[in-house]
């Protein structure tokens, strides 16, 4: 009797240990986990590239934003940037978009956008605390911020125009 | 030296950072301590005070900016798990289903223990009788035959 109950516990307990480890063998070890979405964006205040003047989120309250975190040594961030650049010529009246160039330099980022062009926001995170902040993993990583400031998610790849059509539906 | 050269090729690296100023003694040796516990956003499993990545740097001067604010440990912690859930940490907490990680094994050890014990108390029984002898019908007939 005594090793019935001493093999069912042991069973019970080998149980599970191989539950818990097969909750962690189902995960991709490497993705980051993002739990921002549904909560409050975290404020922010920055210098524009183009004008040095200070921007802050809160000045777009009530707005949906999209935050886009890149940097110029990053090739997908230079394969979206048109699409970026498409998104905000076609929801200008409707959404703010907001670039923000972190682990870089200002130089790089003033001749990459001479180069290649720009229309919307372009502001510089030289020590990316905004980044830690938003808890960017990688880049290009793209945030969708609703008119009530909650991050309603974020695409952590270079975005196509399909994508951020989808995406901007969402926070519309 | 061909990670160098595919590095290069690539050109897809961040430029180095200054990592700022840095705190008193001992409160840099508490930057240090937490920055063992947390997990590098864009390493793989390397603690933010152990990697040289450039977001690892910017992750540690967060925590050095914390400490600065004279956050509590545990609120430091806590500023992170907010934003990347218990992965960011590098030992995991021991509550809710994380304490089957760390009893689990030893629960299995020691139960093993005790069905090796009891095995060990329980000699095996003697048999009533020994059993009979089978012998071939016919390996006995021609022992009987030489016999003879």
């Amino acid at each position: 009797m005594k090793r019935v109950a001493a093999v069912v516990a042991a069973l019970a307990v080998a149980g599970l240990v191989v539950y818990v480890m097969a909750k962690g063998f189902g995960t991709d070890p490497h993705e980051v986990p993002f739990l921002m979405a549904g909560q409050k964006a975290p404020e922010f205040s920055i210098t524009r590239l183009d004008t040095n003047e200070t921007v802050t989120l809160s000045q777009f309250k009530g707005k949906p934003v999209v935050l886009n975190f890149w940097a110029t040594w990053c090739g997908p961030c230079a394969m979206e940037h048109p699409n970026l650049e498409w998104a905000a010529r076609t929801y200008a009246d409707k959404v703010v978009f907001l670039g923000i160039v972190f682990e870089d330099t200002e130089a790089n980022t003033r001749r990459f956008l001479a180069e290649k062009g720009w229309t919307f926001t372009q502001l510089f995170d030289p020590k990316s605390t905004i980044a830690v902040d938003y808890a960017v993993s990688g880049v290009p990583e793209t945030y969708f911020i609703n008119r009530e400031g909650v991050i309603v998610g974020k695409y952590a790849a270079p975005i196509s125009r399909d994508i951020l059509a989808q995406r901007i539906g969402e926070i519309l | 030296m061909i990670s160098l050269i595919l590095l290069a090729l690539s050109l897809q690296y961040a430029p180095t950072r200054d990592i700022g100023p840095q705190l008193d003694a001992e409160r840099e040796a508490r930057v240090m301590v937490l920055g063992k516990q947390l997990r590098c956003a864009v390493c793989q499993g390397v603690a933010i005070s152990d990697s040289p990545a450039s977001m690892a740097q910017a992750q540690l001067a967060k925590v050095r900016e914390l400490v600065a604010e004279d956050k509590t440990d545990a609120e430091i912690l806590a500023y992170f798990v907010q934003r990347y859930g218990e992965w960011v940490l590098l030992e995991p907490t021991k509550t809710g289903l994380n304490v089957v990680l760390w009893a689990g094994p030893l629960a299995l050890l020691g139960i093993g223990l005790v069905v090796i014990l009891m095995q060990r108390k329980k000699p095996d029984a003697p048999s009533a009788k020994p059993p009979a002898p089978t012998e071939d019908p016919l390996l006995a007939q021609v022992r009987a035959d030489l016999e003879k």
